[in-house]
């Protein structure tokens, strides 16, 4: 038993595997966006990968048990300050779910409340404020990622950097821990861990 | 060495190890080829769920785009010897990681990807496809490949191990099977032994062994029995053969008597030979010495009588008359018996010549003339023209003609006797008849049975009458039948009788000696004798009175007679005197009669020279043989010893050649 395609078979199979095979694509296509370095403009492109890590850490995850009111209650994910990615953010994960629970995106101005939130993206246009608004989240098993250097660091749980072009994340295994999210080994494996420092030094 | 001819027990080791080599070599492939196919299935599950743990172990680093975290997860593979390569693809189709072994050279992958799980056999490899996910969210495939070196080596390995287990049993298999096919060949092997040492020696007392019951059992008891059942045969066949050797040595116990027998029966046979020539020869003496008194008898009672009428003394006449009748009678009886004898033992031959036969019976009415006028009786001749010649025993016809003319003459008186004679055709054959009458006594019916037989004559008181012995018609029927031919008789009581002989005109036998006479008598019609001493005759005879007698009566007849007693003498007067006649005695001092004659004819100046042969013994193929020209028995009629001498003496050439042998 192989995948040996036979000529000799009906033509409908072949058209079956072969919109079977479109439709994966355009999912891929939809899912995973170019990367950045073949993207049209860097700033979309970069949001593009950073909406899908988004997705995945969601996926190799786990928040608190009593976290959700309902099994199909969705993933909130609150982007605090501008929105640097245009839009793109909602647009990726509008339709996505994961483990049956779709995603609802909020955009929050800072000082807001963000207890309702289970993700929490601190834009780089808040890169003055992180103390501020992690001080706000300290404590509840929120996941706040963030795009600005030293964000693990300063008490962020997972932090966007760009390595060689490529987009790679920090985690602060002590933070999750206090926030009493538990994150799976697979994303750690490829995360670079950073130890937390205290939040007073600002570069 | 073919298989076939092979001993039993080799066969049977070689059938039981082909037969656990093959049931094994079967097995043994099947399962493992289930097992390496089982293997194949193992293999391949397991490369799957390797291809799920590594999938599983890098989804992550696809989804986050970490080559490195992803070409570090395949790295591990180094572990799995048999791996040879595995790639991570993105979902766009992109190689996104990848792994060698460090020994292979980089591989060809396949350009096209299958959409889902699975795996293939690729040549010798063994490929996997894993569709990549990350939370059931696929994030790329990932391509594995093994060189199945496991299965490989485990082919190997179970190569190897059945290749032992098979040498392994089939040793077990040869010590096993060399231990129980004996329960199967060694009675076989038996039996056969048995059977070599039963018809090598032919010894049917032994008997095969028997092992178990099974069906070689079975046939060595078949064998037993058919040995036993040989064996009763060959003992069957030994008596037999026993009884059959004393069977035998009886008959030759019994052929050794007969044989014995046979040689006692020879011995008897020639002792009666001897016992009958003796007889014979005795028979021809004692005639001689009958003969020889009754010679003198006649002789000087003829001359007696003669000097008897010349003196005047008539009334002595008579009484020698008697003497001379009774010495003739003698003489007849003495010569039929002799002639009878002879009939009796088969010694009697014919001698055929051709004669006239008119001449013949002018022969016989001279001699009998005397005979025909002594009761006043009357011949009458009536003789056909064409008798003309006759092939046949002259002497018999004469002797038988002259027997029945004399009865008719003797039972007749003052009558008529009359002779006829024809020829006849009957039967395809010609005949002559001599028919003999006569006006007598005549025979009576009762008694014309017997008359041919021998001393039967029809009255006894006719002997005494008549005299005679009876022989004379019994002789004469003899010898018609020895000629082919017959006698019949008619007759009545006191008006005559009627004899008649059918004699063939050619007479036909296988007497031996037959042209003989015919010889003698055609060499004397041939040679003309010259006339040189008419006048004498030489007698050679040993008896004076026989010599005296026959002296006196050639004498009286004008012949100068020589007369010597031996036949040396005889010839060699013979050839100093030249006699017209030899007169020739047999029985002679020194050489004998027949000796002398053979010389004289020898002889070239004397052989021309007639002999007659004058003698008591009767041997007529000696006669014939040696070339007498007559042949007279004593005792001599003297007359016609005078009248053959004229008629030699005159040159007349003999026709007929027969001397007439006195019958009276």
């Amino acid at each position: 038993m192989g995948f040996q395609i036979d000529k000799e078979s009906l033509i409908q199979p072949v058209a079956q595997w072969a919109r079977v095979l479109c439709v994966c694509f355009i999912c891929a296509a939809l899912a995973f966006p170019c990367p950045a370095q073949t993207a049209d403009s860097p700033d979309s492109s970069e949001y593009l990968i950073k909406a899908g890590f988004i997705y995945n850490f969601a996926n190799l995850m786990q928040w608190p048990a009593n976290t959700f009111s309902s099994p199909d209650s969705p993933i909130v994910i609150a982007i605090v300050g501008t929105d640097t990615s245009g839009g793109i953010l909602d647009e990726v994960l509008a339709g996505k779910k994961v483990a049956g629970r779709p995603f609802a995106v909020k955009h929050l101005k800072r000082g807001m409340d963000l207890k309702g939130c289970n993700i929490v993206f601190v834009s780089a246009s808040e890169t003055a404020h992180l103390d501020e608004i992690l001080h706000l989240v300290k404590n509840l098993p929120i996941l706040t990622i963030g795009e600005t250097p030293s964000f693990a660091q300063r008490g962020g749980i997972i932090n966007f950097i760009v390595v060689d072009d490529k987009v790679r994340f920090e985690v602060n295994v002590e933070a999750a821990k206090q926030a009493d999210i538990s994150i799976s080994s697979r994303l750690l494996a490829l995360a670079k861990i950073v130890p937390q420092t205290d939040g007073s030094k600002v570069q | 060495m073919k298989f076939h001819n092979l001993s039993i027990k080799r066969k049977m080791t070689l059938i039981t190890m082909l037969t656990s080599t093959a049931a094994l070599l079967l097995f043994s492939v099947s399962f493992l080829i289930y097992d390496l196919i089982a293997f194949r299935h193992f293999l391949s599950e397991d490369l799957s769920t390797q291809a799920e743990i590594i999938g599983y172990n890098s989804a992550a680093a696809m989804a986050f785009k970490d080559q490195a975290a992803a070409t570090e997860t395949l790295a591990a593979l180094k572990a799995k010897e048999d791996i040879t390569a595995a790639v991570l693809y993105s979902p766009e189709g992109r190689i996104f990681a990848r792994y060698n072994r460090a020994n292979i050279a980089k591989m060809t992958l396949p350009d096209r990807l299958p959409p889902a799980d699975g795996f293939r056999f690729s040549g010798s490899f063994l490929e996997v496809f894993h569709v990549v996910s990350l939370n059931g969210e696929p994030c790329g495939r990932l391509f594995l490949q093994s060189d199945m070196s496991q299965w490989n080596a485990r082919a190997k390995r179970y190569a190897g191990l059945l290749l032992v287990f098979m040498v392994c049993s089939d040793l077990l298999a040869l010590l096993v099977s060399s231990k129980l096919q004996n329960l199967i060949s060694q009675p076989i092997l038996r039996l056969e032994d048995t059977m070599r040492m039963v018809s090598s020696r032919k010894n049917y007392e032994v008997r095969a062994l028997k092992f178990y019951d099974d069906e070689i059992g079975r046939l060595i008891d078949g064998f037993n029995t058919m040995l036993a059942d040989i064996q009763e045969r060959d003992t069957a066949l030994q008596g037999a053969n026993y009884e059959l050797k004393s069977q035998t040595n009886e008959l030759e116990d019994e052929v050794a008597r007969r044989k014995q027998t046979q040689e006692e029966l020879l011995g008897a046979k020639r002792a009666a030979e001897d016992a009958s020539r003796a007889k014979s020869a005795f028979l021809a003496n004692m005639s001689h010495e009958l003969r020889t008194p009754l010679n003198a008898i006649i002789g000087y009672s003829e001359m007696l009588e003669e000097e008897i009428q010349d003196s005047g003394r008539i009334e002595k006449v008579e009484d020698v008359r008697k003497i001379h009748s009774a010495g003739k009678h003698l003489l007849a009886l003495i010569n039929d018996v002799l002639d009878l004898s002879k009939i009796e033992a088969g010694k009697m031959g014919l001698h055929l010549e051709h004669f006239e036969v008119a001449g013949m019976i002018e022969d016989i009415v001279s001699t009998l003339e005397p005979t025909i006028a002594k009761n006043a009786n009357r011949l009458v001749l009536q003789l056909s023209e064409d008798l003309g010649q006759m092939h046949g025993d002259i002497t018999k016809v004469r002797q038988i003609l002259f027997n029945l003319l004399s009865n008719a003459c003797k039972f007749t008186e003052h009558g008529t006797i009359s002779l006829s004679v024809n020829r006849a055709t009957a039967e395809g054959q010609e005949w002559i008849r001599f028919r003999v009458s006569d006006t007598g006594i005549g025979i009576g019916a009762e008694h014309q049975e017997n008359l041919f037989k021998e001393f039967a004559q029809a009255d006894v008181s006719i002997a005494r009458k008549y005299g005679g012995t009876g022989l004379g018609l019994a002789i004469s029927h003899r010898f018609a039948q020895m000629m082919g031919g017959q006698i019949g008789v008619e007759s009545e009581m006191g008006k005559g009788s009627v004899f008649t002989v059918h004699l063939p005109a050619h007479v036909t036998t296988e007497a031996a000696g037959t042209a003989k006479p015919k010889q003698l008598s055609g060499r004397a019609a041939a040679e003309p004798e010259p006339k040189l001493q008419p006048n004498t005759v030489l007698m050679i005879d040993d008896d004076p009175a026989e010599r005296e007698l026959m002296c006196r009566s050639l004498a009286k007849a004008g012949f100068h007679v020589v007369a010597v007693a031996d036949g040396e003498e005889g010839l060699r007067l013979a050839r100093r005197i030249q006699p017209v006649v030899i007169t020739l005695d047999v029985l002679l001092p020194g050489i004998d009669g027949w000796e002398v004659l053979s010389r004289l004819k020898a002889d070239s100046e004397l052989a021309h020279i007639p002999v007659i042969v004058v003698t008591i013994v009767d041997n007529e193929l000696k006669r014939a043989d040696c070339g007498a020209s007559s042949y007279l028995i004593k005792p001599v009629n003297r007359d016609l010893l005078v009248k053959l001498i004229e008629k030699y003496s005159e040159l007349q050439p003999s026709t007929s050649g027969g001397g007439v042998p006195v019958n009276v």
